[in-house]
């Protein structure tokens, strides 16, 4: 029933979305966001690839550290600093080589810490529409001046129906962390996934 | 250690020593101003009033409402940007089910064979809900809309009690920004203080005021701005209360339609004790566009801040995050009137490139 509503991907995105390479890297993101389905987490995960490999790995711990700012970005983000074999020294944009891969667009907090790091690219699931700092709700990334940090672009798309299925898998079940939780007994999985409607401009 | 405080924060703070505690200072004397974060469009008239395009199905039976209702919540045709207006209209014996924008779905949805429903067509239904009992007379006509008048962080009453609280707050906030510059930071702090009334001190279970200075010098760490670090002393002294209630913290991290369209609801965070919920944070400088949304994530209550960041802040500067359309959460903003007179007597004037 649902393959009929499912509607195949715009063809702006087919081109760049479907790179296998980008692909590739997405997947390893997606592992991390399984993580944190499996650890009662929001379903988000992000590696950070530098000269062809993985610096970095993470994904949300905001229930476990009660803070609502630990997002998976920033958590591979500290990791990075602290590192000194990927942080020798600091400099003022020390992601100035660095790509991310992140299974949801990044939100204006993320996007606003990318930039402020200089960011050299992003590569994201699926889009954010409440939260999303790549376009879908502020184009942080580029659109906004800085006087300052220059602009990134940030592509969506990849891998973005796994990114939303990922998501909903989490919101179904009951969510043990809530202080009342809500009966989510007559929950259905829904798999129908609308396009996205509009393509961000990117850059 | 520390130099005393400039004349002119004396001669603020001093303004409101004397007095009944329980006088309601006018605005135009308040300390501060607050910052308008949306502009309501006026829609008193048919021409102003917003539309778009949506496709509806007309119910020959009004006996078919209930099974049509439980299949558009799963039909995956609901939108967030559908809250404001209802799902069905009753006009005299005939009902119409609304579906979905056209915007959404420029062809007609497909409706299930079993429930027998005649062809969708569109109409143009009102983009938002009413603010005034004008407007909703109008869009109603269109569509049953939403009431909705906006109340919230309406400019509220200041008692002389609660502006000394929020004198004393600013006074121990620049303080620690001097104390920051002094270590060799740049001097940029932020301060969550006890709340001044004891039913929101109850609720927030916040019985100790938490203070953080930026430390991104000492840290090696660009993004530990003074807020980041007062938001992560919030989490460390909520972590830390014995009793602590296990964290919802996670509300934000992605759309919340996506919750939404599992649970056909929407998301539910009871409790005020939650992240700085029912809190006031008092800032330095305006917050930069991280720091904006990490307090809208933190669903902070209203932010003070003495010196505006043109060009990098968050909140009125190069952008208004409460403000933006489809965040899910609003914060009032608050700006110390002659701020930046202030702020430079002391010393805490930072680039204005700086994200604070």
């Amino acid at each position: 029933m649902s393959e009929d509503i499912i509607h195949p991907p715009l063809l702006a995105q087919t081109d760049s979305a479907t790179n296998p390479e980008h692909v590739q890297w997405m997947r390893q993101a997606m592992q991390m966001a399984e993580i944190a389905l499996a650890h009662g987490e929001v379903p988000v995960g992000c590696i950070f690839v530098r000269d062809g490999r993985v610096i970095a790995q993470a994904r949300n711990r905001t229930n476990k550290l009660r803070n609502a700012t630990r997002h998976a970005e920033l958590e591979a983000i500290d990791e990075i600093l602290a590192d000194k074999q990927w942080t020798p020294a600091l400099t003022p944009y020390p992601l100035s080589e660095t790509t991310l891969y992140v299974t949801v667009e990044p939100c204006i907090m993320c996007a606003s810490a990318l930039r402020q790091l200089g960011i050299k690219e992003v590569f994201y699931g699926c889009e954010n529409d409440r939260f999303g700092g790549c376009g879908s709700v502020l184009g942080v990334n580029a659109e906004v001046p800085h006087p300052a940090h220059p602009a990134y672009e940030a592509k969506g798309g990849y891998l973005r129906e796994e990114a939303i299925m990922v998501l909903r898998r989490f919101y179904i079940t009951e969510n043990a962390n809530a202080p009342v939780p809500k009966s989510k007994a007559n929950r259905v999985l829904k798999t129908t996934i609308t396009p996205q409607t509009s393509l961000q401009s990117q850059a | 250690m520390l130099d005393p405080d400039p004349d002119s924060l004396e001669e603020v703070v001093g303004r409101f020593i004397d007095g009944d505690l329980d006088d309601l200072i006018p605005e135009e004397n308040l300390p501060f101003t607050h910052l308008k974060l949306v502009q309501d469009e006026e829609e008193e008239v048919m021409s102003a009033v917003r539309t778009e395009q949506a496709w509806v199905v007309a119910l020959p039976d009004p006996k078919q409402a209930a099974d049509t209702l439980k299949w558009l919540k799963i039909s995956g045709l609901e939108t967030a940007d559908m809250d404001h207006l209802k799902r069905i209209r009753k006009q005299s014996s005939q009902m119409t089910l609304l579906l979905t924008y056209t915007r959404t779905h420029p062809s007609p949805p497909s409706l299930p064979p079993a429930l027998a429903l005649p062809a969708p067509y569109t109409l143009l239904v009102p983009r938002s809900a009413a603010l005034t009992q004008t407007s909703l007379q109008l869009k109603n006509t269109l569509w049953p809309t939403v009431y909705a008048p906006r109340r919230k962080h309406e400019a509220e009453p200041w008692a002389r009690a609660r502006v000394q609280w929020a004198c004393a707050a600013m006074r121990r906030v620049v303080q620690e920004a001097r104390a920051a510059r002094a270590r060799g930071e740049l001097p940029i702090a932020a301060y969550v203080p006890v709340p001044h009334d004891d039913e929101t001190r109850a609720a927030t279970q916040l019985s100790k005021p938490l203070i953080a200075g930026d430390t991104r010098v000492s840290a090696a760490h660009p993004l530990r701005h003074a807020v980041l670090n007062a938001i992560r002393a919030v989490a460390e002294y909520r972590a830390a209360l014995p009793d602590a209630s296990p964290p919802p913290a996670s509300a934000d991290a992605v759309s919340e339609d996506m919750r939404e369209a599992c649970e056909g609801g929407g998301a539910t965070r009871n409790g005020t004790h939650y992240l700085l919920t029912s809190l006031t944070l008092f800032t330095t400088h305006e917050p930069c566009i991280m720091c904006s949304m990490a307090l809208l994530h933190s669903r902070v209550k209203e932010v003070f801040y003495l010196i505006p960041m043109d060009k990098t802040g968050g909140c009125g500067g190069a952008a208004c995050v409460p403000g933006l359309k489809g965040v899910n959460h609003r914060y009032a903003i608050n700006r110390w009137r002659a701020g930046r007179d202030w702020a430079v007597e002391c010393g805490l004037e930072v680039g204005p490139g700086t994200d604070a």
